[in-house]
Order: structure tokens, then C-alpha cells, then sequence
């Protein structure tokens, strides 16, 4: 019997084991990857201060620190099931079932998928697969390629293909349909652009993002968008172009690029053929949550975190005693913020299991106060609004437990 | 043009979802289980957010609080080996 | 023979001293890296295509390459159902890609298991592996 049970290694459950293992708790972590780190591996960018963040060293950090404490960590499990006991939970695996008085469920986030005609075809994957073969394997994943989405991770990703030496043709958008939506919205798509602005050592979108504020001006970049794209690193950026099919037969061969106007639709007999061997979707992310869904955890569907969320509250305690959540489950923001949560949702295992621990609620204020200090300064956000999402999901938790 | 896949596994295109709804008229939930559009292999996580999207176009269903069709264990595909499996 | 490996990076640096390991697919053998994932020892040698639908028969790929999707199933040392892309080569694996099957399997959702109880019995009365 543990005394808790982390599901995820990611920023998240690492953090969080390890604020649990320096207070002695009895603590297993599980994940279904091979290695440890979660989605943190794969990271590598530029912040605006030019230092890189990079997600190998990053997880470094946080195993060097989980193995001094003598953290039990078995990867290359996957749990299928959690049940209610009367002392806990019940976390069924490929390896067995473990019991556990508590439970962290930190399982991180999904991509969402963009269907586009074509895009079962081998050499088509999500960007995120891209981002885990170059940085994490180092394989490239193709000669030469185009990204289909253009937003925050996208852009964050393409330029790490470009540092690997993998060959972009450019980004653009993905047709419209009744999937697509936003993502095939030059508008929409626009203000994306301005929310990742300070990423793009690019002075034309930087200057852009300063005016591009008031709606008039975004409408009026749209509409003069470039033809060649905008340029980010070299590579062309277009927001007023579409892919609306990726053509082969056994594999990738060439992907049709489309004009599209302003409102995103299709400008008839402008089809280009545009030959490449792979291409990434870049859809977004949403919370990972199935395993919170299954042992009867209620949920609130929150735009600005990225859809469904577990209900919890500012300490990461969900409605059901005794189950946590920390890290992208409770909404989609960067892995710093993960790591933040995972510490604090630590320490309030630590005060249900240990109750009267010296000094406990003290540090919990601390670690709550922590993770809003590092959103703040974050310099990568997903969603806008986030402040907002956070404040919906805390009072589902106060009505919850009113009810 | 290719016909549009929405649910990968199942190989459930925006024309066999669309015609569902027309011939049937029927809720979100009846249309999923009707096409199988993310009942597949991967139980959704690839293809749910794409499903309802469309589901949301087709029927005017808004995305409820709780987690559409609610998520059935097991949440990964499991073998008969592994249910059969040891406490510890 | 195709080498996709990066082996030089401007900022990760170089990759040196990695231990080679010899595996199968479909018959032949290959050659990865201790702790590639079959999915990455494959693309490192050139390989895509990791299974075909099972009714369809359309030729498949890794898509989500962390887990998600299942549409890097392969066939390990005679387990069907294996992801490519969370598992992680070992010296003399035996992989087989996914095949089209002649009488697939469907039963129709009016039957599935409607809770965990239900499921762990209708599998096991019937041997069926998989929902
Ligand atoms: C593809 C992808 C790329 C991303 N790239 C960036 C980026 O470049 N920059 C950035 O700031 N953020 C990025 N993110 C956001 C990322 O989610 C956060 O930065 C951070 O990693 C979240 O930490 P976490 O601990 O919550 O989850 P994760 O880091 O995702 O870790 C969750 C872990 O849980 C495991 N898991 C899930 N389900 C199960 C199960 N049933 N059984 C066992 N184990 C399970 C997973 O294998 C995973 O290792 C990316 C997310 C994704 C999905
Ligand atoms: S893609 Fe639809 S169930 Fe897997
Ligand atoms: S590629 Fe998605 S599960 Fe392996």
C-alpha cells in the first residue's frame, strides 16, 4: 500500500514526488513512455532573454533530485483503470495493481487533431510527434516538409526542425471545415500570432504585435497579408494560404496549397502542388483526462484551459478525497507552470496524509503563491484568458462542494 | 477530392457522419454509436475533440460539462493476460 | 541503406558512443540505438509504414509518436497490439507489422461492456482480447 500513487512523470508527478519523498512519504510513480520527463523532453527554445530551455536538462534537474530522495519510478507502464476502495484507489496496469491511499493523476495533455483529406497517409503526424523524434531519438522525421497550423507550439516546433537541419517548405493554414474552424480562421489566426509576437526574433511581427492589438489593425494585416508569407527565421509563414490535400499513395508525396481570403475561403484555381515527404498537423493541445473520467471525478468544460478539466480547487485537491491532479490535466500552459502545480500538489498530499506536519499550510500558501508567479511571467501561453479559466474551475469546485 | 477521415481508427468520414445525421436525425451520443466515430481502438483521444466538432455542426449539441459519452475503462486497450493480472 | 540519425546538433551536441541493436522487422534485420523506440530505429533506417488498417488495408504510420493514438501497432515477439512508439528496441526482438485481418472482428456497441465488472467478465467468457 503507498501512500500515493503518481500517474505521469512529466514536470508534473516529478515535482510532486519529490515534495512528497522529502517529507518520507511511501510514493510510486508510473508512466507508460520509456524514459522519464514527459512532454518536458522534447522542449527546446529560446526565451526572450536568449538563454535556452531545454527540456533534457530540465528533466535532468528534476530525476537528479527524485533519485537522491529514493524515488520509485517504473516507466514503460500504462494504467487502464482506477478504482475506488474503501482505503483509497485501485490503479490497474499492464503490470498489475497497485493500491495507494492517495492519488496523483498528472497525465499531461493531447494534441488535437485536424483531419485534412489525406492525412492517415504515413509521413503525416502531429507536430508534437515531430518534436519527440527530432529532439528526444534524433531521427529526422523527413527531407523536406510542411506544417499545417500555425500557432504557439507550431511555431515553437518548426524552428526546433529547423535547428535539427530538417528542411520546412513553410506553414500554413489547414482548409475549413466543420472540424478546423478557428485554426482555418486568418483572423483568428492572426491574433494567435500577436499572442506569440515576443518568441519571433522577426521585427516585422514584433512590430505588428505592438499595434495589432486593436481589432482594425489585425483585420487590416489580414487583409494585407504578404503574399510570400512572413518570414520567421527564414522560413514563410502563411497565414493566407491553406493545405487542403495531401496527396500519395503509400506514403506522403506532395501536399495542395490553396490562396484563401481573408475569411478563410478557398480562392478558386489557385491549387499548387508542393512536393514533400512529410507533413506535421499542429492542432493544438487538450487535457489529457480519461483516467479522472473513469473513477467518477466531475468535469467543467473550460475554453481557456483547453476543454474538459477535472474540477478542482487553488491547492490541486479534487472533489473526491484523497485524488489530486496537477500539470496540462488542469489546463494547458507551459511546462514551468506544470512543475510549479506538481510541487504544490505535493505538498497537499503531504498535509492529507500527515495532517498536523509542521509548517504545512505555510508552504502550501507559498507554493500557491508560486505557481501565479510563474503564469505571470510565463513566456509561452497557449490560451488566452487563462487567468479567467482558472477562476471558473475553482468556483465549479466551491459549488461542488456546496451541493 | 479524398474523402475527409474524422475518426482515424474507424475510418469514419464527414460524409458517413453527415448522411447518419440525415437519415436518422438523432443525438450526438446515437450518432457515435451509429457511425462508431470514436469508439476505435484508441477510444477517442485521437479523433474526440474532431467528433465533436462535427457532432456539434450536425446536431447544434453544445459540449456539456461532463466528458462526452463519458470515457469507458479500460482507457487503454488491454489483453486478456493483463485482466487476468496479480494484485500487489 | 538510409541514415536518418541526427548526429549533430547545434545545440543538444553531438551524438556519440551510442550501443548498437540488432532487431527484426517483417524479416529483416536492422540496426538501432539502446533506447530508441521501434518507431525511431525504424525511421532511422527509412522505414514509415508500421502496419496497414486491419479492414481497409490503407497503409499506416506513427502519428502521435507518445502513446495516444495506436496507429503504430506492431506485432513483438508474437504480441499483437504492440505501440512502436513506446516501445524500446531489444537485442534479437522479433517485430511484425500490423495486417489486414480476413474476418474482422466487430461486435456491435449495443453489446459492449457498459461497466469495468462487465467488461473483465464478457472477456474473459469469450476470450475476446480487446474492446
Ligand atoms: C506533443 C506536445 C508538445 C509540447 N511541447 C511543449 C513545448 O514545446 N513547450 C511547452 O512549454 N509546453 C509544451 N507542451 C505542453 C506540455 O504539456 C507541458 O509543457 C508539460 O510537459 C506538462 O507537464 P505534465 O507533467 O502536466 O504532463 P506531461 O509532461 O505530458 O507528462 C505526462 C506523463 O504522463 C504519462 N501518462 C499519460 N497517461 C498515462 C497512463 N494512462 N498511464 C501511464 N502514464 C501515462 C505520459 O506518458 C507522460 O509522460 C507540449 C505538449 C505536448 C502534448
Ligand atoms: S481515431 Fe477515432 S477512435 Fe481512434
Ligand atoms: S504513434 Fe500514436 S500511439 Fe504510437
Amino acid at each position: 500500500m503507498y501512500d500515493v500513487v503518481i500517474i505521469g512523470a512529466g514536470p508534473a508527478g516529478l515535482s510532486a514526488a519529490i515534495a512528497c519523498r522529502e517529507s518520507n512519504l511511501h510514493v510510486l510513480v508510473i508512466d507508460e513512455f520509456p524514459k522519464p520527463g514527459g512532454r518536458l523532453l522534447g522542449q527546446l527554445h529560446q526565451e526572450p532573454t536568449g538563454e535556452w530551455w531545454n527540456g533534457i536538462e530540465e528533466t535532468k534537474i528534476l530525476m537528479d533530485k527524485a533519485t537522491t530522495l529514493n524515488t520509485e519510478i517504473k516507466c514503460g507502464i500504462s494504467a487502464h483503470h482506477i478504482e475506488k476502495t474503501d482505503h483509497g484507489y485501485s490503479v490497474h496496469t499492464n503490470e498489475g495493481v497497485f493500491e495507494s491511499e492517495n492519488l496523483l493523476i498528472a497525465t499531461g495533455a493531447a494534441e488535437t487533431a485536424v483531419p485534412i483529406p489525406g492525412w492517415t497517409l504515413p509521413g503525416v503526424m502531429s507536430i508534437g510527434a515531430a518534436q519527440v523524434m527530432t529532439n528526444v531519438h534524433r531521427v529526422r522525421v523527413g527531407n523536406k516538409g510542411v506544417v499545417v497550423g500555425v500557432n504557439v507550439l507550431s511555431a515553437a516546433i518548426a524552428r526546433e526542425l529547423q535547428l535539427a537541419g530538417v528542411e520546412l517548405h513553410s506553414m500554413a493554414l489547414p482548409a475549413s471545415n466543420p472540424v478546423t474552424k478557428n485554426h482555418a480562421n486568418p483572423r483568428k489566426v492572426m491574433e494567435g500570432l500577436v499572442r506569440i509576437a515576443h518568441l519571433a526574433p522577426s521585427a516585422f511581427i514584433r512590430f505588428g504585435s505592438k499595434f495589432a492589438k486593436a481589432e482594425w489593425v489585425r483585420n487590416i494585416a489580414v487583409s494585407f497579408y504578404p503574399k510570400g508569407g512572413v518570414k520567421m527565421w527564414g522560413m514563410p509563414i502563411h497565414i493566407r494560404k491553406a493545405i487542403v490535400q495531401i496527396n500519395g499513395t503509400e506514403k506522403v508525396e506532395s501536399v495542395t496549397m490553396c490562396d484563401i481570403t481573408a475569411d478563410g475561403e478557398i480562392v478558386k484555381g489557385s491549387e499548387k502542388i508542393i512536393e514533400v515527404d512529410f507533413v506535421c498537423i499542429a492542432g493544438g493541445l487538450y487535457p489529457l483526462a480519461e483516467l479522472a473520467s473513469v473513477i467518477g471525478c466531475p468535469f467543467q468544460y473550460v475554453e481557456e484551459l483547453g476543454g474538459h478539466v477535472p474540477v478542482h480547487n487553488e491547492q490541486m485537491e479534487t472533489p473526491l478525497e484523497g485524488l489530486f491532479v496537477a500539470g496540462n490535466i488542469t489546463g494547458i500552459e507551459s511546462a514551468k507552470v506544470a512543475r510549479a502545480q506538481g510541487t504544490l500538489a505535493g505538498l497537499s498530499i503531504v498535509k492529507q496524509k500527515l495532517r498536523d506536519h509542521k509548517d504545512i499550510n505555510a508552504k502550501i500558501q507559498q507554493a500557491v503563491a508560486n505557481v501565479q508567479a510563474v503564469r505571470d511571467a510565463a513566456s509561452i501561453q497557449f490560451h488566452p484568458g487563462i487567468d479567467e479559466g482558472r477562476k471558473k474551475i475553482e468556483s465549479a469546485f466551491e459549488e461542488y462542494k456546496i451541493s | 477530392m479524398d474523402k475527409l477521415i474524422i475518426c482515424r481508427c474507424e475510418e469514419v468520414s464527414l460524409e458517413d457522419i453527415e448522411n447518419t445525421a440525415n437519415k436518422y436525425s438523432c443525438s450526438a451520443r446515437e450518432l457515435k454509436l451509429r457511425t462508431r466515430a470514436g469508439m476505435g481502438y484508441c477510444g477517442g483521444r485521437t479523433c474526440r475533440p474532431a467528433v465533436d466538432a462535427v457532432l456539434e455542426e450536425v446536431t447544434g449539441e453544445k459540449p456539456g460539462n461532463d466528458i462526452p459519452l463519458k470515457v469507458q475503462p479500460p482507457v487503454r486497450p488491454v489483453s486478456l493476460s493483463v485482466l487476468g493480472g496479480k494484485k500487489r | 541503406m538510409t541514415n536518418n540519425r541526427i548526429t549533430d546538433h547545434p545545440v543538444l551536441g553531438k551524438l556519440e558512443n551510442q550501443t548498437p541493436v540488432k532487431f527484426t522487422f517483417d524479416g529483416t534485420t536492422y540496426t538501432g540505438f539502446e533506447g530508441d523506440t521501434i518507431a525511431s530505429a525504424l525511421l532511422a533506417n527509412g522505414i514509415r509504414q508500421l502496419r496497414v488498417h486491419e479492414e481497409t488495408g490503407a497503409p499506416r504510420a506513427i502519428y502521435c509518436n507518445i502513446g495516444h493514438c495506436f496507429e503504430c501497432r506492431v506485432t513483438v515477439d508474437d504480441t499483437d497490439g504492440v505501440r512502436a512508439c513506446m516501445t524500446t528496441i531489444r537485442e534479437n526482438m522479433k517485430v511484425d507489422s500490423g495486417k489486414l485481418q480476413a474476418v474482422p472482428f466487430k461486435s456491435k456497441p449495443e453489446e459492449w461492456p457498459r461497466t469495468y465488472a462487465e467488461f473483465e467478465k464478457s472477456s474473459k467468457k469469450d476470450g475476446v482480447p480487446h474492446v
